[in-house]
């Protein structure tokens, strides 16, 4: 950990060249990221090299599926917007040391509660129905991530196995729902909700698919921040998980943070399961979301413990997969080719990671 | 060839056979907690399976040639996992993750072109002279009786083996166990690469006998509910089997009640075979099944 805090401390007392030595140390965060860039760069260029593809042409198509015009940094934020929120959903249960994974099924849950408010409500003003409808989405986020949290509180079920298992239901659910009573009679047989009304939808900026929603992913990871740095109750979780004897001296209790961080994390990740019904389609049909959460688990794992640090991963990880499209087009490569390049960036963190602490030992 | 009915069938014999996949990944995974390493890559490693072993089976018309080809393609992904476990300790949930992301990305990759193929998989045992008139046994296919025989070879293994004991041993504390001289990274590394060889063979099953199609993720978690079950199934292979029979069990249910009445609701059906998963590790968990655990194993899944 303290690796990862000498980036942001001020070397005051050490003066120029000891804070040079601290960041170029093999174990300094800086040295930890250039090791991990290099070996997704390899790990990468291998790959595409084993596809019979130029690793050099895939690069620039990467780069410029990403971030090399105005419509690719649109596209990546668009994608971003789910993966930030679950990324937060992933990161408040860590403040914990819980490894949850469930951010995935929250935020379909959460696009199936509020889906029922905005069917519920029907055609009614943009200012309440928004709201009304982002509100339920983070109460059916929360009672899911809740009943995980319970899971592992009450009856010491691994919160890793009990979220990716139950990642798998809502879907389900969905399916069903399409199919079944919320379908509309009026689809011709494709299996969809009706269309949301004017009031449930966000409004779209510049003339790309930039939404609201994204604004509110980021003013919700830095609200994040603050309670989790600024207020006695980011204190107490991190007393939580690192002393948890001394904590439960303080009346502190484990059970009870738990329900909390997972229900939190729940509608985080159920907002941003509305959010993407509202955006995409503007109603509810099989395949909302998939990968969202996997790809935010893997940015709150990359940033670790600083929440604002979220913001710039997760446009690098909404990148690799809005790339996608681009790999597809210039390079004749399937798209599911971006889920290989991020679980090798995956692996990198990994193993650059590893390779610290393996010196750390030794020293 | 004749695609395998699951209505058709007896559900004994069709429990059997959706019991199949899930039980090789089950032993996989048992073999791989017992030595105190949990791989959550379980899931990539029976994707990669399915699709390398459906690929060669296309290819090659042999689904023998398949089924050895997909426990290969397992193992040379089970070796990320070891490798990233033991030589940078990584944290053991987050390289699982990783290595599911790759073989899910990498098999929807190999098996972009298998689509819609079609192939010929194992034959019923009834069909063969040894297996024609033998009751349950003429219905299921080979795979079927190895995974019955993998389950008690693996018992025998673990339980009457010396290198079985040191296996347990290494599970239950690296630290004596380095103590006594023996090589623990290499004995958790030869189990977690045993186990992927088990775990890809279980996804081979699942392309190239039970389904006998390729498709996207077809796995559907039966990796993760492998993890979930080990834990049902308390580290014990013998009992791998029940457990297995029981998901199996819900599935077969499951389609036999979707091809009764063929409304919606048959879609809520396709829950029951996690929700069995689920309710079954719940209640392991009440019953402090943590205790019989291997030790090592507590440092990772209890902390």
């Amino acid at each position: 950990m303290k690796s990862v805090l000498a980036l942001g401390a001020a070397p005051s007392a050490v003066g120029e060249l000891g804070a040079w030595r601290r960041l170029t140390a093999p174990n300094s965060a800086l040295m930890t990221l250039l090791k991990t860039i290099l070996l997704f760069g390899a790990a990468s260029a291998l790959l595409f090299a084993c596809l019979k593809r130029s690793p050099w042409l895939a690069f620039q198509t990467l780069w410029q599926g990403s971030f090399g015009s105005g419509f690719a940094l649109s596209e990546t934020l668009v994608k971003a917007g789910p993966v930030l929120f679950c990324a937060l959903a992933t990161s408040l249960p860590a403040r914990l040391g819980l490894v949850s994974v469930g951010a995935e099924g929250q935020l379909v849950a959460g696009s199936i509660t509020g889906t029922a408010a905005v069917l519920a409500l029907g055609d009614v003003r943009k200012v309440v129905l928004l709201p009304v409808m982002l509100l339920a989405g983070a109460l059916g986020g929360a009672a899911y991530g809740a009943l995980a949290g319970a899971l592992r509180a009450r009856l010491r079920v691994n919160e890793t196995i009990g979220t990716l298992l139950l990642n798998y239901l809502p879907p389900l659910l969905v399916v069903y729902l399409v199919y079944g009573p919320w379908k509309d009679p009026n689809s011709l047989g494709w299996p969809a909700t009706i269309s949301f009304p004017d009031g449930a939808r966000f409004a779209s900026y510049f003339g790309t698919r930039v939404h609201a929603g994204i604004a509110l992913g980021v003013v919700v990871t830095l609200t994040a921040h603050v309670l989790l740095v600024r207020t006695r109750w980011g204190s107490e979780l991190a007393l939580l998980r690192e002393g948890p004897l001394l904590a439960r001296r303080a009346g502190l209790s484990f059970e009870r943070a738990v329900l909390w961080v997972m229900a939190l994390g729940g509608a985080i990740a159920g907002v941003a399961g509305m959010i993407e019904t509202s955006v995409l389609e503007s109603r509810l049909q099989a395949g909302i979301g998939t990968g969202a959460g996997y790809a935010g688990f893997l940015v709150a794992f990359l940033a670790r413990r600083d929440l604002r640090l979220v913001l710039p991963v997760t446009l690098v990880v909404a990148g690799l997969g809005a790339a996608g499209d681009n790999l597809q087009l210039n390079l004749e490569l399937p798209s599911s080719i971006t889920h290989v390049l991020e679980g090798l960036l995956f692996a990198a963190t990994l193993v650059a990671r590893g390779s610290t602490t393996k010196q750390e030992e030794a020293s | 060839m004749t695609s395998f009915d699951v209505v058709e069938a007896g559900l004994a014999v069709a429990t059997a056979r959706a019991a199949t996949p899930l039980l090789w990944a089950l032993l996989g995974e048992t073999l791989g907690q017992r030595a105190g390493v949990v791989n959550l890559g379980t899931e990539g490693q029976m994707l990669i399976g399915a699709a390398t072993a459906f690929g060669v089976t296309s290819a090659s018309g042999s689904p023998w040639l398949g089924f050895v080809a997909g426990a290969f393609a397992g193992v040379t992904l089970s070796s990320l996992h070891a490798a990233m476990c033991l030589r940078f300790r990584a944290n053991q949930f987050a390289s699982g993750l990783a290595v599911w992301m790759i073989g899910f990305g990498l098999s929807s990759y190999l098996g972009d072109k298998l689509v819609g193929e079609s192939i010929t998989g194992f034959r019923e045992l009834g069909a063969t002279r040894f297996g024609a008139r033998l009751p349950f046994i003429a219905h299921v296919t080979p795979t079927t009786l190895l995974g019955f025989a993998a389950t008690l070879g693996l018992g025998l293994f673990l339980y009457r083996t010396r290198s079985g004991l040191t296996l347990r041993a290494v599970g239950e504390s690296r630290a004596a166990a380095r103590a006594a001289g023996v090589r623990v990274d290499l004995v958790q590394a030869l189990a977690l690469l045993a186990g992927g060889a088990l775990s890809g063979a279980g996804g081979a099953v699942l392309s190239i006998d039970y389904a006998q199609t390729w498709a996207e993720g077809m796995t559907q978690g039966r990796g993760l509910v492998a993890v979930g079950l080990v834990i049902v199934a308390r580290w014990n292979p013998y009992l791998a089997l029940p457990a297995a029979l029981l998901f199996g069990g819900a599935e077969a249910l499951v389609l036999r009640l979707q091809s009764a009445g063929s409304d919606s609701s048959a879609h809520l059906l396709h829950m029951l075979p996690y929700l069995t998963a689920l309710f079954v590790l719940v209640v392991s968990c009440l019953r402090k099944t943590h205790t019989t655990a291997p030790a090592e194993l507590r440092t990772v899944l209890e902390r």
